[in-house]
């Protein structure tokens, strides 16, 4: 338990020196190229290191023992390199950090020793040593192409000379971080990870590794700016590119949710749509960098990214507590849940109406940026593929809570919640309402964080 | 700036959590609480109702108006804008008058889950208050989305035998019409260029005409499914049937409102060029909902359900009415749709409370198992046929001068149009063969019921008085009504 209380400690006073150092930066960088303190990289490094600290204090209910101090070492390694990750300026100090922080994750997917979470966890770590060496590639790529490994380097290289190579070079970057940022087609082992791994794990998988891999496409991609070199066909574009892996993600995995039967699979398939709401913000930025959409939209990306991870953190952590005290991860077990875990239910159920974007909660503003961001000109249907998405989406969300409060539970028995969920449970509650009822400050810190890509 | 509006709407939404606690400690108590704080947002309503009287503010102005920077960054700007005309000041009042008797109403028909009840009552009075006063489209869509939760769970939680079905298709339904319109307003939002806005007071009058058809199309289907208009209704039927009666009465009272209300102000003023082009469509819709609505009410056999297919009847009017005006200019169909949509709150909000009173006495709301009711109860009896009155357009009440008004703007925008007269024919004949059903036959004998007691024969009271009062002084919704119809002519 005193490794829980240390990492929880250390974890919370970095967030806080993070938080100084994106409000007050020192403009100057020890790390040289490396790393260097700007405010997206401020905004991702906060929200992947607060999951962790969220992870852990809901850890200290599930995780006892003489194991405990291995898995809060191997937490802190993968919050080091999700924080690592958010700075990196240079291809190789990211890929470092992206092993830093994805090796930890292997050996914790696995926690459990049962042959569900061992499975689970041989299942990532094979696509996830597939996925870093298709990074691995196309950093050599890009290096050949440019002869830097600094990612603006590599960018302007690929802007001024979009050679065929530099758009294989792009589609492989696409693959790579599609792979963690759970983009359809690249999404198939997530379902299996998500409901294999310890629920607090997948939690950790879902909410913060995911937006690792986020900020990686956003400091690579977004320069990209064009396939056209492959196939000179004007179809290719990375802004119809993007369209059409957003489009699929969306409605594979809004879909593919409402047939599930356990509570994890059914989140891991929404945290794959929600996936594909984020790239909507890609679309509208590589259609035309310089335009009013552009801004809205990467402000919406990363405005969802930070939501989603408090959404879906909630959500994540509300299931892991059900299974913590019910002993089962099947909807059937949410019958009734608002007379049994009645903190439980109601954390569940807002982090959901937020999930489907009901306002006045936090997930409404992001995707009204997102769906704004295309909502006339040649995405729009783009748009309305999306906000039907939305629509379908509450389908399954509402099913959820209609079980929690509607259907008779079999055993309508209360149970005790444990208090470090119901801790948590109030602090992600507070910031999706909060965000939900005052926008004004998180738009801004987005905003500020997308000018600083290209300031 | 007046700050009077904002208190009609977060003094509800602030109120919640105290009557939930209030409740939670004591029954009574919080019965009490809720009945107060629903009478201090009556009188609130009651004083913007008479403000916007007293000096009416000019075509495209506002009473009362307030603005407020509220999420602002580049190049994104909103405004919390709160306004009141002469459309939403008697929806506003309705709505909290409703809101009142709903909560008078539930003493007796909610036994479980009270806290719970009465705190989303609140939450719901509070929405509804934000969507007829807010005057930016985001701040309108946020309260308009969130009049869904409190209504989903009061039909999911108190409803009744199929209420899990009722709840889910209730808000499938009206969540995937309002995100369509949502679209329709952010669609306007990007193509406005350089002078992006969502102001409606800043939109209206500004819409180039080649950018109002696609959002037209979107605010419709959100607005047609809340009105609700043939074929968009199928929820409502089912949504009445299983809620419980207090909320009935919301649901038809206030929350249809809600897309009448929608065609007025968006639909209509801000597409006003789009809306004047298709007047006929939006015409043949309406004319086809109300004869729609008048039919199926004859078939059914539970009562809650046919008084469901006069309100889809009632609202068709008020769609008939407001595109009259567009087609032709004639005033008078704005007003009656404005007149109709207070009427018919009141008229049907009495007969949905009353069918509740019935199936808790009588044990049954089937008309056909209802026999006697004029000998057997002869005070709900009396008030079952007043309010049948109402409903059925027949002077002392007010909804006569409503339909009167929409029929006869229908006709100088279309002769033929006329045929409409009939509409309020069946009406009254399938309500006269439910009277005679239900009240005129013989009790059933060795069948004991208690009739109701003087207090609830009061509360029904304050349903039709102001029917008849507003008959004979129309002028106080009519007045500040005229200026909204002039506006609404003069921008198509």
């Amino acid at each position: 338990m005193l490794a829980g209380y240390i990492l929880a400690g250390v974890l919370a006073a970095s967030m806080l020196l993070i938080a100084l150092a994106t409000l007050y930066p020192s403009g100057s960088s020890p790390f040289g190229d490396l790393i260097s303190p700007d405010q997206l990289g401020g905004v991702f490094a906060l929200v992947t290191v607060g999951v962790t600290l969220a992870v852990t204090v809901a850890s200290f209910e599930t995780t006892k023992g003489s194991s405990a101090p291995v898995y809060y070492s191997l937490l802190s390694f993968t919050a080091l390199g999700m924080a690592l990750l958010a700075y990196s300026r240079d291809l190789l100090m990211l890929f470092v950090a992206w092993e830093l922080m994805s090796l930890p994750t292997y050996a914790l997917a696995g926690y459990d020793k049962k042959l569900r979470s061992n499975e689970a966890a041989v299942k990532y770590a094979i696509i996830g040593a597939m996925s870093s060496a298709i990074i691995l590639y196309a950093i050599s790529l890009a290096y050949g192409l440019t002869g830097s490994t600094q990612i603006s380097a590599v960018v302007a290289g690929f802007y001024a000379h979009p050679t065929a190579l530099a758009g294989i070079s792009t589609l492989l970057f696409v693959a790579g971080f599609g792979f963690k940022m759970s983009i359809v087609p690249f999404h198939m082992w997530i379902p299996d990870a998500y409901e294999g791994a310890p629920t607090t794990v997948s939690t950790l998988l879902a909410a913060a590794t995911k937006k690792a891999g986020f900020v990686a496409a956003i400091r690579v991609l977004l320069g990209i700016t064009t396939l056209y070199a492959v196939t000179q066909n004007p179809l290719f574009t990375m802004a119809n590119v993007f369209a059409v892996l957003a489009l699929l993600t969306m409605t594979v995995g809004n879909v593919a949710a409402l047939t599930q039967k356990s509570m994890t699979r059914l989140l891991a398939y929404s945290s794959i749509a929600q996936a594909g709401y984020i790239l909507i913000g890609f679309v509208a930025f590589s259609a035309d960098p310089t335009s009013n959409a552009a801004s809205i939209g990467l402000t919406g990306s990363i405005l969802h990214v930070i939501n989603h991870a408090t959404m879906k953190g909630a959500a994540f952590l509300a299931a892991a507590a059900v299974l913590l005290q019910l002993k089962r991860a099947d909807l059937g077990a949410y019958d009734g849940l608002a007379r049994r875990m009645p903190i439980t239910a109601f954390t569940m159920t807002i982090a959901l109406l937020s999930l489907a974007g009901v306002p006045p909660l936090s997930g409404f503003w992001s995707k009204l940026l997102l769906f704004l961001s295309v909502a006339n000109g040649p995405f729009a249907w783009l748009a309305l593929a999306a906000i039907l998405n939305s629509a379908f989406s509450l389908g399954y969300y509402a099913w959820i809570i209609k079980r929690m409060f509607v259907d008779e539970p079999e055993n309508p028995e209360r149970v005790r919640e444990p208090i470090w969920f119901v801790v948590v449970f109030a602090v992600l509650v507070g910031l999706i309402v909060g965000i939900g009822l005052f926008p004004q400050q998180a738009i801004s810190f987005a905003s500020g964080a997308a000018s600083s890509l290209f300031g | 700036m007046s700050f009077v509006l904002s208190v009609l709407v977060f003094l509800p939404l602030l109120a919640a959590p105290s009557v939930y606690l209030a409740t939670r400690a004591n029954r009574r108590a919080g019965l009490y609480l809720s009945l107060a704080l629903g009478a201090v947002v009556l009188a609130i309503a009651l004083y913007t109702s008479w403000a916007v009287y007293s000096s009416p503010p000019a075509p495209g102005q506002y009473q009362l108006s307030e603005r407020y920077s509220w999420i602002n960054f580049r190049p994104v700007g909103l405004d919390f804008h709160l306004g009141v005309d002469g459309l939403s000041s008697p929806l506003l009042l309705v709505s909290a008058l409703l809101t009142v008797l709903a909560i008078f109403g539930s003493r007796k028909l909610i036994d479980h889950h009270e806290p719970e009840y009465y705190s989303l009552i609140f939450l719901f009075e509070g929405a509804i208050m934000g969507v007829f006063t807010s005057l930016n489209l985001i701040l309108f869509y946020v309260f308009w989305e969130v009049v869904l939760i409190p209504m989903f769970f009061f039909i999911g939680v108190w409803g009744g035998p199929r209420r899990k079905y009722a709840a889910m298709k209730f808000i499938i339904f009206t969540y995937a019409g309002s995100t369509i319109m949502l679209l329709g307003f952010l669609y306007v939002y990007l193509g406005m260029g350089s002078s992006p806005s969502f102001d409606i007071q800043d939109l209206s009058g500004h819409i180039p005409v080649a950018l109002q058809y696609l959002p037209l199309l979107a605010s419709f289907i959100g607005f047609a499914v809340k009105l609700p208009l043939v074929p968009f209704h199928t929820w409502l039927p089912d949504a009445h049937v299983e809620a419980p009666s207090p909320i009935s009465v919301l649901l038809a009272g206030v929350l249809l409102k809600m897309g009448g209300y929608g065609f007025l102000r968006i639909s209509m003023g801000l597409f006003p060029q789009a809306s004047y082009q298709y007047a006929w469509v939006f015409l043949v819709l309406g004319l086809f909902s109300m004869f729609y609505g008048a039919a199926a009410a004859i078939l059914q056999k539970d009562l809650k359900k046919m008084i469901a297919f006069t309100s889809i009847n009632h609202m068709g009017f008020v769609l008939f009415g407001a595109y009259a005006t567009l087609a032709y200019g004639n005033l008078l169909g704005v007003q009656g749709a404005i007149f109709q949509m207070f009427a018919h709150a009141l008229a049907v909000g009495s007969l949905f409370m009353l069918s509740g009173y019935i199936q808790h006495q009588a044990g049954t709301r089937e008309i056909p198992s209802l026999h006697g009711l004029g000998t057997s109860m002869p005070r709900t009896a009396t008030i079952l046929v007043l309010a049948s009155a109402a409903a059925m357009g027949l002077p002392p009440f007010a909804s006569f001068l409503a339909e009167f008004l929409v029929i006869a703007a229908g006709i100088s925008a279309f002769s033929l149009t006329a045929i409409s007269i009939l509409v309020p024919v069946i009406t009254a004949g399938y309500f006269l063969w439910m009277i005679r059903r239900v009240v005129l036959s013989a009790p059933e004998p060795g069948h004991e019921v208690h009739d109701m007691g003087w207090a609830d024969v009061a509360s029904f009271a304050a349903y039709l008085v102001p029917l008849v009062v507003l008959i004979v002084f129309s002028y106080l919704i009519l007045t500040p009504a005229a200026p909204v119809a002039a506006y609404l002519w003069g921008l198509a």
